[in-house]
């Protein structure tokens, strides 16, 4: 004999129920619903009560029939194949709540449903019922309107703790109002959606008003100026779209992103912490469902890009935090293929030469600047000692002390501080100077330190010269660099101009029959 | 510095096509034609042994029976993939020879000689600076000789080179500056002299040159141009050789550095219209390369490779040997059952297992230059980049470098 398994209805309506943990959902589920309805505007209402709150939602779309009113308070139901909701769970989340009261018109029939006490009859282990009734209409009056009172908050819906701000870092990020669908086919439909909240949850303003299209903060490819010239920066990348071919077939995945510094960052919605929501993130129905920040290089810094891959082949769990099918070959191509496109985008020279570079140097700028003051106090406090253990550096400071004898002036050294980015304090006719330290005049360049925070590099030799051309030629640290051998100094222009004296010891005991070099050609 | 007559020409090189900074061209020497961009397989033509062994050579043996279409390999033409050649005047002792055979060896011109009557390939012979920078000589097993820009040229114009070189003093990614400048005063010297001797030479004259970026070619031309004083060179050579890149052959971002700088600088000087060959670089950095600006390659690669059992799948990927499946390839040597049977190890020779594994590796990397060549010749960059976006760019490894050169060279992605 046959026997089916039993399903327990009401522990699985309790289940699903509680599956949802964040009930913004309902207004994740009620907007993709109204899309799907065809509406060009969603209202959301939410009072707070003592009972509890009230959620309203109105669309102008077609309407739901009897069938579709149906599946919408059966489990497991719905009339959707691919799209968000297909499973049929996502409505019973309003199943937390004191009363559902649905009104919607649609060819000509009015249908106004009401279930009581859902939430408590559940709880019994009894199924709640609902009852339809059906009155005409014209036409051409259509649209739904569904009331969730006393909805239950459980966790995390408290309404006191709602604001506008809130709530729309959630639409943007988490529902259809942050959809990127309008990059890639121009037939996106336009939808408004508005929220009003209760001004005891928020009168900050009356009402919020967004649409159904995430946008990026406005481009601007050119440095701004001040101290922090990088963090508005931001450049826009196309819509891509990619096909690949894998085990189960081929799928396409469509792209679209910025990179951006801190200040057109902050202009995007907020989920979370801000500062870990950044990199590339999978999507499905244009609706964004986790990170993958592992395709982007170990050299880079996620935090600086915000891409949006969406693969319509992707199978999401229940609540579409995460991506379930893991393990296929879809989503290991699709991982392969994400790399392979970030890293053209990690190496477009804007990014690394224009946006990375000006962030770069502001830094060693501030850097520089935060250490000036610290040497004029190690200038301040000066004590003769000159024991130096004869490490390379030091080596050309003991060397510098023997030119003295072959040299027209003397320059002794005061202090070497050999962990400091500006090692030695020279005392050179009188003169306190402060002074860089290498072996080779190219070591300065190559250690990427910045030009001005010091008076003096003080060198064994010059080092390769051909290095030296090269920065010549290609510039450093965003401005222009001349060394003129002639007179031994470095000529730095960046906004300013300053000038390093160079003193190579080596030139100094030119007794050794050493030609000192004039120019660098 | 005497006067240098320009002689007739006997080399010339027309660009056709251009995407970006890469280009398609066609490469004349004496009346025989080659199309850029493209490698030059290197080959001993000379390895040890008589004319009854093809003068030997082991794996380089087969090759040379596989150019010539013998019997032994069953036939069929190869030659197609031979139309350029690359052998140095180093290779010739490589296998120990005695003063008798090296005397044989270079008495004739290799097209001359009976067993190569058949090659009508251009055979490019390299001076072998890199191999005399620590040993001034061929030595032999009971022989020596000093190699000098004389001796040298004398023995590239008995094999009867098509295109020859100086003899170089190649540079070492270690040498200091001074090591350097004395490098190429010696180069510079015997590029002049060089010159001198080769004014009615019947073949294409190049000057090689080294340096690893733009301020080191720079000097390097200086060194060059001061010996020959205000001749100008480009009257004098017929295309241009960049060496010393060889120890840098896996660092990818320092072969294009080099290559992009020595672009930049030939049109500088006046001298873009010249064929740029890199010596010693090829397989799965010549996409790059060639977006970069080469034309010409030559590599042993083909087979290094096919020594360490590798078959090549495409420039940049092989597999090992015992795992191929010689039936998802249609080239003329996996269409062999003979030959298949030999690579699967059924021969009495090691050599016979590795030569057809070498020859498929050649006609492998041939056909992806040559699609290559055909994409530059089309509309735009983007048929390069896609190529080289499908090719390299999938590689791991020198993805970025990829990435680089769309940007610098073919205009980028965004």
């Amino acid at each position: 004999m046959k026997q089916h398994p039993e399903v327990n209805e009401v522990q699985e309506f309790l289940e699903i129920a509680s599956d949802f943990e964040d009930p913004l959902e309902i207004i994740r589920e009620s907007l993709s619903n109204a899309y799907d309805a065809g509406a060009t505007e969603v209202v959301i209402t939410i009072r707070d009560s003592a009972a509890g709150s009230d959620i309203i939602i109105e669309d102008d779309g077609h309407g739901m029939s009897r069938d579709d009113l149906k599946s919408f308070f059966d489990l497991g139901n719905s009339r959707k194949t691919d799209s968000i909701g297909h499973k049929g769970h996502g409505t019973k989340i309003f199943y937390k709540s004191d009363r559902i009261v649905v009104d919607t018109a649609h060819n000509g029939s009015n249908f106004h449903a009401v279930m009581d006490r859902p939430w408590e009859k559940l709880n019994e282990k009894t199924l709640p019922e609902y009852e339809v009734s059906e009155t005409d209409t014209r036409p051409g009056n259509t649209g739904t309107r569904i009331q969730i009172s006393g909805f239950r908050s459980g966790e995390g819906f408290d309404p006191q703790s709602l604001t506008y701000d809130k709530i729309h870092h959630y639409l943007k990020w988490k529902t259809i109002a942050g959809s990127t669908a309008h990059f890639f086919d121009d037939s996106q439909r336009e939808m408004e959606v508005v929220v009003d909240l209760d001004d005891e949850i928020d009168d900050t303003r009356d009402q919020l008003t967004t649409t159904n299209q995430l946008t990026f903060p406005r481009e601007q490819l050119q440095p701004s100026t001040g101290e922090f010239p990088a963090t508005r920066m931001c450049k826009h990348y196309p819509p891509r779209k990619i096909e690949f071919e894998h085990d189960e077939g081929s799928s396409t995945v469509e792209i679209v992103g910025m990179i951006g510094g801190k200040d057109a960052r902050n202009e995007l919605p907020t989920y979370g912490r801000h500062s870990v929501q950044f990199g590339v993130w999978l999507a499905k129905d244009h609706i964004k469902v986790e990170q993958i920040n592992e395709v982007l290089t170990h050299d880079n810094e996620f935090i600086h890009f915000f891409f949006i891959a969406n693969c319509q082949n992707l199978e999401l769990a229940a609540n579409r935090g995460k991506v379930r099918n893991k393990a296929s070959s879809l989503y290991k191509t699709l991982k392969q293929e994400l790399k392979h496109y970030m890293t053209k985008i990690a190496e477009d020279p804007w990014f690394k030469e224009d946006y990375l570079e000006t962030r770069k140097r502001a830094q060693l700028r501030r850097r520089a600047q935060s250490q000036t003051t610290s040497l004029e106090e190690r200038l301040e406090s000066i004590d003769t000692n000159g024991q130096f253990k004869p490490t390379n550096r030091s080596e050309v400071l003991l060397a510098l002390e023997r030119s003295n004898n072959e040299a027209d002036n003397s320059i002794t050294v005061k202090e070497y501080k050999a962990d400091h980015e500006v090692p030695a304090i020279l005392l050179d006719d009188d003169t306190l100077r402060t002074s860089h330290v290498y072996v080779e005049l190219t070591e300065h360049f190559e250690d990427d330190y910045p030009l001005g925070s010091a008076d003096t590099i003080l060198c064994w030799s010059y080092g390769d010269i051909d290095i030296l051309r090269e920065y010549e030629r290609n510039g450093y640290h965003g401005g222009d660099v001349e060394i003129d051998l002639q007179d031994n100094q470095i000529i730095y222009h960046h906004e300013d101009r300053h000038t390093v004296d160079i003193i190579t010891v080596s030139d100094r005991l030119a007794a050794l029959e050493h030609q000192p070099l004039t120019s660098l050609d | 510095m005497p006067q240098l007559k320009q002689t007739e020409q006997t080399a010339s090189f027309q660009v056709t096509a251009t995407a970006g900074d890469a280009r398609a061209g066609t490469l004349t020497i004496n009346g025989q034609s080659l199309d850029t961009p493209t490698f030059f397989p290197v080959l001993s033509f000379y390895g040890g042994g008589t004319k009854s062994s093809v003068f030997g050579g082991g794996v380089h043996r087969t090759i040379k029976e596989f150019m010539l279409g013998k019997e032994e390999i069953g036939g069929g033409t190869y030659d197609k993939y031979f139309r350029g050649t690359m052998t140095s005047v180093a290779s010739l002792t490589d296998y120990g020879i005695n003063q008798e055979r090296f005397n044989d060896y270079t008495s004739d011109r290799i097209k001359d000689r009976e067993t190569f009557s058949d090659y009508n390939g251009l055979i490019f012979v390299d001076s072998g600076g890199y191999k005399f920078l620590h040993n001034n000589g061929l030595d032999g097993s009971d022989f020596e000789i000093e190699i000098d820009q004389r001796e040298a040229f004398r023995i590239q114009k008995q094999l009867g080179g098509d295109i020859i070189v100086n003899l170089d003093r190649p540079i070492a990614p270690n040498d200091t500056f001074d090591e350097r400048q004395q490098k190429a005063e010696r180069t510079a010297e015997n590029a002049v002299e060089f010159a001198r001797l080769t004014q009615t030479y019947p073949g294409a004259r190049y000057l090689t040159v080294h340096g690893y970026n733009y301020s080191m070619l720079d000097r390097f031309f200086d060194h060059i141009q001061s010996q020959f004083g205000n001749i100008d060179i480009s009257t004098l050579f017929d295309g241009i050789a960049l060496g010393s890149l060889v120890p840098k052959k896996d660092d990818k971002a320092a072969l294009i550095t080099a290559v992009m700088d020595c672009v930049e600088i030939m049109e500088e000087r006046g001298l873009a219209d010249l064929p740029l060959h890199v010596l010693g670089i090829g397989s799965g950095s010549i996409p790059l390369l060639v977006a970069a600006g080469a034309d010409t390659f030559d590599s042993t690669t083909y087979i290094q490779n096919a020594i360490n059992q590798k078959y090549a799948v495409s420039l940049t990927k092989h597999i090992p040997l015992d795992a191929v499946d010689f039936n998802q390839c249609d080239c003329a040597v996996c269409s062999d059952p003979k030959l298949v049977n030999w690579m699967q190890g059924n021969t009495e020779y090691q050599k016979d297992v590795l030569g057809p594994v070498a020859m498929h590796n050649l006609i492998i990397h041939r056909q992806e230059v040559r699609e290559l060549r055909q994409r530059i010749k089309q509309h735009g960059t983007d048929p390069v980049i896609d190529y080289l976006d499908e090719t390299v760019g999938r590689n791991d490894s020198i993805r970025k470098q990829t990435h680089r050169v769309v940007n610098e060279a073919l205009g980028g992605y965004f």
